[in-house]
């Protein structure tokens, strides 16, 4: 990722305005979709499939002693047992920290998957798991992280934590002893489960001795290709993943894609037939690894003048039982720990530690939401102390090009916060609405407005595999086929590849045809997360397209005799600048370039353009670019009752060069409705490790009525250089800021702070009534 | 705590078409049958096994018990009249609109569109919307058997969360609401706006005549093991002036008659709490100050 | 037991179990697969058809209980002759999706509400909406698709 490919490709198109990018297209999969054509992996049903069940540890902690399969073998149509014995291959499939076995011989969450039942059929699959007899021998389990930090109680030999990470920037010491303001408060944020539509599911077809295809819910279809191929004892390149329609993923289907696929051909391959495991909702809400809690001690200090100079912060991530993508969570918050400012000292320590709760992973955030709510908190609570408008104060403090970020990180462009900032309050109409609010308000309502920022680097976190490939085939019709490892799920990232492929070689976007779903065929892109679809994996398809333009314009070039700076193409016509009557259609110079043997072919393939922290102070360059975020909330709360409704979201985002912006104000919108949720209904609760609400009547996702007024999105285009076309990601930054606006607007409603996430109602209305009762404002 | 989902038990069918063969087979079976009207709330529990059958009765071929009729005594209201069919007719919403505001609030419309009165009733969860308002209302249920029928009370056919009066061999075909004068009103309180169970659930009825609550009646729902009336409240209430302070005092006799439970949707102290709030606002409403 | 309905105008006469929910008859026994499983219970909508117009949840329903006039409508009904829909081309057109898995039953669920109130305000959408859960758009694109399939249906282009 080292050439400035914004440059690049603005060279090659003469400046011109661009024909695709930036408009509005049908994506490459709207029409399967509508028609019920798109078949999602539950969809995949054949005669004789043979369905899996998983059968799971009741207990959160507990070794297996012993499994008599004849009490589920001698059920007529079970074909077979499954369990950790039978793992041909490694017995792991851990997703950065070797500590979790697909099929575990001790238990560490309720749930944990000790054996799998095969079957002719679902029915079936369920008796036979009701008859399996599993004896277990209980161990004492622990639930708080803290606890657990202090403990005897031993879940992994290896260590009590799962991670640990810390940034140390300047000399805080220092620093606070010249503030004139510190604040130090404790947050804390609960579990999210992504909820999304389609529940796991994987079918698993052998297609040979040693060979498989598997077809499964994953957002990494490289990544869960090497655990399918490691469980086995096979090579990567024995084992075919082939992604269909994924009906939402946010993160939960990176984290369990491999795990579900791998559970499919283990029976699969075990019998030679085919074999599909379809989790049920319950066992998706149930047993689905979520977002981690957090506890954060954050402090901050800031001198007269309104400028923030020091940060301390310690905080403690509850892992659960494996470590699975704690370890990248865990980090990317200290690396995002300071918020969208430039603070000179930085002092920061965060723990993971292993407990015996269901594995905490991936999800839109990504320890993001839970670490900037304590930041954004921090500078409300500062500002007030300072006698600042919270908007002021964060413009004050904003970071700029030139800026340095916590960990060392010299941003020196595509810095959009500040601008954005302002645009998102002028929008919101701030000044007006917040001097509004700030009045005295009269009945059981008391309605506020409140911003929150955020800031997303793009790229995987803390990992070193930051890479992607892309294929680009122009064909001797002049349609292109283009192929990417990045996953659609539901997205749209495929659509934006696409449309950049289609700008580069000038041609109508209808012309370029995606295929994608293939680990046999398509080029391997990393894993479809943390913002990096388009950025990075954009940018391998502009690598490609690239390469593949300069060699037509060489060969226009030829037969025009001009330079080749003197081609331009656009629409899937070619012509000379200089000279318009000589032309030639797209299709015809493909033709050409067949009939002359000039590779009409490409593999774009580049390293994300970033490094990896210091160990000891996380200094380094985490991440190759920031996406900004700001999103202002109003806000009413209902004195009475502690109901908190959201009235508006005036959202902002400073993502580079859109590539698709009604697309973008989907997703806008969307995460917008999930950060709602984690603010607000969502709750996991949890019992000594078990999930109280596992299911869809209760744990609450926003309905379409509880959609509050959606301001037109505010976008700043502070393009990147180094990507294609100069874009970043935005595929969870307007996630991260909508529930930090949220807190912040309620406590302007209620001069009330509230330092744990969901800001739940019984919550509201207990703490009011408290304040009542003590005779303050309410 | 929640029980998983998972393919129905083996069970066998049988859908007749007159309510003469229903009540043959329920005397036959008893409780070893299930009544299948809406199947919204009866096809979940099967698949979590906490009901069982052996045999299903589908009703849904049945005509004749969907009628909503007004007649010199009242509202008639089929058993299997579906709730989206309810919430739509211009009878009820003069004669019952709490009736309607509840079922507009519960659920969802697909759910609506199979959903029966009969149902909603019969599967008696204590925070079944469309108690509270027939309760104010005053209705009454025929519950008919092979043995002949017999009218309750509505106030008198709950018994406990998720149990009736009705014997194994009966079917509720009729709810019945007396004329008389005066308006009513439903609130509801849940965790989201939409399609989700009441936290606590509402309903009064009153009639005013100078100023005064010459009538008035109180039902909550989601708060006590069944859906229940505030008869000490109504007690307390009526014959007052209708005013703020007269209200705020009543409703606050309400803690006194629930018996509310801590659940994955609330605590016992916030339903408390709520009832009384809610209690005062669905009067207030009813008293034109709302 | 034998199972007799219509199936977007076609004929069905199938085999089938009591146990057997309509969802599973329609996705395992006559491959309809755009009616998907999201929870099984009632609570989500993916498994919206329209029974004779009206939508409804399949997984509510046991495949037993369809009798021989009875109508189901699914996507798959919805394009003729290749050419989708105005719902279909209203949805595409405006963004009403994302990962697509609740997608046919918001299209089933918009016409069902175009058939009988053509020009519905956004509280009468949000209203027949309310129990069909999207977890990626956040609901405002599927609004503006159902506000767009209205015009086009009223020939307004």
């Amino acid at each position: 990722m080292e050439l400035e490919y914004l440059e690049e490709v603005k060279k090659l198109l003469h400046s011109r305005n661009y024909k695709v990018v930036g408009t509005d297209v049908k994506r490459v999969d709207s029409l399967e979709k509508v028609t019920g054509m798109a078949k999602y992996a539950a969809d995949y049903l054949m005669e004789k499939v043979l369905h899996v069940k998983a059968v799971r540890s009741p207990y959160a902690h507990a070794l297996v002693k012993r499994i008599d399969k004849a009490s589920a073998l001698k059920v007529p149509g079970v074909e077979a047992v499954i369990t950790a014995q039978d793992v041909p291959g490694e017995n792991q499939i851990g997703y950065l920290v070797d500590d979790q076995p697909i099929i575990t011989p001790k238990a560490r969450y309720i749930g944990d998957i000790v054996a799998l039942v095969v079957a002719r059929d679902e029915r079936t699959a369920w008796q036979g798991a009701d008859q399996l007899r599993v004896e277990y021998e209980e161990l004492p389990a622990i639930f708080d992280p803290r606890e657990a930090l202090n403990n005897d109680i031993k879940i992994h030999d290896h260590s009590r934590t799962a991670t640990e990470v810390k940034i140390l920037k300047g000399n805080v010491e220092e620093a606070f002893s010249h503030c004139d303001v510190i604040v130090e408060r404790v947050y804390r944020t609960g579990s999210q489960d992504h909820a999304y539509l389609e529940p796991e599911a994987a079918v698993a077809i052998p297609t040979g001795v040693r060979s498989v295809n598997v077809i499964g819910t994953t957002q990494n279809p490289f990544r869960t290709r090497h655990t399918v191929a490691r469980v086995l004892g096979w090579k990567d390149s024995d084992v075919t993943v082939m992604t269909p329609y994924i009906g939402g993923g946010f993160g939960g289907k990176d984290t369990y894609g491999p795990l579900i696929c791998s559970l499919a051909t283990l029976a699969a391959v075990k019998l030679g037939r085919p074999a599909m495991i379809v989790y049920s909702r319950y066992e998706s809400f149930a047993y689905r690894f979520k977002r981690g809690p957090f506890e954060i001690r954050y402090k901050t200090g800031a001198t007269k003048d309104g400028k923030v100079r020091a940060i301390q912060v310690d905080y403690i991530v509850d892992a659960g039982g494996y470590a699975t993508w704690s370890v990248g969570f865990t980090k990317r918050a200290a690396y995002h720990a300071t918020g969208v400012y430039e603070i000179g000292n930085v002092k920061i320590e965060g723990y993971a530690v292993y407990t015996n709760n269901l594995p905490n992973a991936a999800f839109n955030g990504f320890g993001n939401p839970q670490m900037l709510f304590a930041a954004e908190s921090q500078m409300d609570i500062m500002a007030e102390a300072l006698n600042m408008d919270p908007v002021e104060f964060r413009l004050k403090n904003a970071l700029v090009p030139g800026s340095r970020t916590g960990t060392n990180q010299l941003l020196d462009h595509a810095v959009g916060i500040k601008e954005l900032i302002q645009k998102v309050a002028d929008q919101a109409n701030w000044k007006g609405k917040r001097t509004q609010y700030e009045s005295e308000q009269k009945g059981n309502k008391r309605r506020g407005i409140g911003v929150g920022c955020s800031w997303h680097g793009c790229g995987t976190t803390g990992f070193k595999r930051d890479w992607a490939g892309a294929s680009v085939i122009v064909n001797p019709d002049g349609s292109v086929t283009y192929s990417t490892g990045i996953v659609e799920i539901g997205q749209g990232t495929i659509t934006s590849h696409a449309m950049m492929v289609a700008e580069v070689l000038g041609v109508p976007f209808d012309r370029v045809r995606v295929d994608a779903n293939n680990t046999g065929t398509m080029p391997d892109s990393g894993e479809t997360h943390a913002q990096r679809g388009t950025i990075i994996g954009g940018t391998a398809a502009v690598d490609a397209a690239l390469k593949i333009r300069k060699r037509m314009n060489k060969l226009a070039a030829e037969l025009w005799e001009c330079t080749e700076e003197e081609v331009a193409f656009e629409n899937g016509e070619n012509y000379n600048l200089k000279s318009p009557a000589q032309r030639i259609a797209f299709q015809d110079l493909a033709y050409e370039m067949y009939m002359r043997g000039i590779p009409p072919a490409e593999y774009g393939f580049i390293k994300a353009r970033r490094g990896y922290p210091d160990p000891e102070t996380g200094q380094g360059d985490p991440y190759a670019a920031y996406t900004f975020g700001c999103t202002i909330a109003e806000v009413e709360v209902d004195l009475e009752t502690g109901q908190l409704n959201v009235l508006r979201l005036i959202p902002g985002v400073a993502a580079g060069k859109i590539i698709q912006p009604a697309v973008v104000k989907g997703q806008v919108y969307g995460c917008g409705m999930l950060g709602l949720g984690f603010a607000t209904t969502e709750r996991v609760l949890r019992k000594d490790g078990r999930m109280l609400n596992p299911s869809y009547t209760d744990y609450l996702i926003p309905t379409i009525k509880d959609m509050p007024e959606m301001a037109d999105l505010v976008v700043v285009e502070d393009e990147y250089k180094y990507s294609g076309f100069g874009a970043k990601g935005v595929g969870e930054i307007a996630f991260i800021a909508t529930p930090l606006a949220i807190a912040n607007a309620l406590y302007q409603a209620l001069g009330i702070r509230f330092h744990e996430m969901p800001l739940d109602m019984e919550k509201i209305y207990f703490t009011l009534r408290e304040k009542k009762s003590h005779g303050s404002r309410g | 705590m929640e029980a998983e989902v998972r393919p129905l038990a083996k069970m066998d069918f049988v859908a007749p078409s007159s309510l003469k063969e229903v009540l043959s087979l329920l005397e036959k079976h008893g409780n070893k049958a299930k009544l299948l009207a809406g199947g919204t709330d009866l096809i979940p529990k099967m698949k979590k096994r906490a009901i069982m059958a052996d045999l299903v009765i589908d009703l849904n071929r049945i005509s004749g018990l969907s009628q909503i009729e007004v007649r010199n005594d009242g509202l008639h209201i089929g058993g299997l009249t579906r709730l989206a069919e309810i919430k739509e007719s211009p009878l009820v919403k003069e004669k019952a609109p709490a009736l309607v505001q509840a079922i507009s609030l519960m659920a969802s419309p697909p759910i609506r569109n199979r959903a029966t009165m009969a149902g909603n009733l019969g599967t008696a969860s204590p925070a079944a919307d469309t108690a509270p308002p027939l309760l104010v209302l005053d209705a009454s249920v025929k519950l008919e058997s092979a043995r002949g029928e017999r009218i309750i009370p509505l106030s008198e056919f709950f018994t406990g969360p998720q149990s009736t009066v009705r014997r194994p061999d009966e079917i509720l075909t009729e709810v019945f609401l007396p004329v008389q004068d005066g308006s009513s009103a439903f609130l509801k309180l849940g965790r989201r706006k939409a399609f989700t169970l009441s936290v606590v659930s509402v309903a009064a009825f009153a009639r005013i005549r100078r100023g005064k609550f010459e009538e008035v009646r109180l039902a909550l729902g989601a708060v006590a093991p069944t859906p229940i009336r505030g008869r000490r409240v109504e007690e307390n209430l009526k014959g007052k002036e209708v005013n703020e302070q007269n209200i705020a005092q009543a409703a606050e006799i309400i803690k006194g008659e629930i018996k509310p439970i801590a659940d994955v949707r609330a605590s016992e102290e916030y339903r408390r709490e709520m009832s009384l709030i809610f209690t005062r606002r669905v009067l207030e409403q009813i008293g034109g100050r709302g | 037991m034998r199972v007799q309905f219509k199936l977007n105008g076609r004929d069905i006469a199938e085999e089938a179990e009591p146990y057997e929910t309509l969802l599973d008859f329609l996705r395992e026994r006559l491959n309809v697969t755009s009616v998907k499983k999201g929870c099984d219970e009632g609570d989500c909508g993916a498994c919206t058809i329209l029974l004779n117009g009206k939508p409804v949840r399949s997984c509510l329903l046991l495949a037993v209980q369809m009798r021989e006039g009875d109508e189901i409508t699914t996507v798959e009904g919805l394009a003729k002759q290749g050419e989708v829909n105005e719902i279909q081309e209203a949805f595409m057109e405006k963004y009403g999706l994302q990962c697509g898995f609740c997608t046919p039953g918001m299209i089933l669920t918009a016409k069902a509400l175009l058939d009988v109130n053509p020009q519905p305000t956004v509280e009468e959408i949000k209203d027949q909406f309310e129990g069909n859960l999207c977890r990626c758009t956040g609901y405002a694109q599927i609004i503006e698709s159902v506000q767009r399939a209205a015009e086009l249906r009223a020939g307004r282009r």
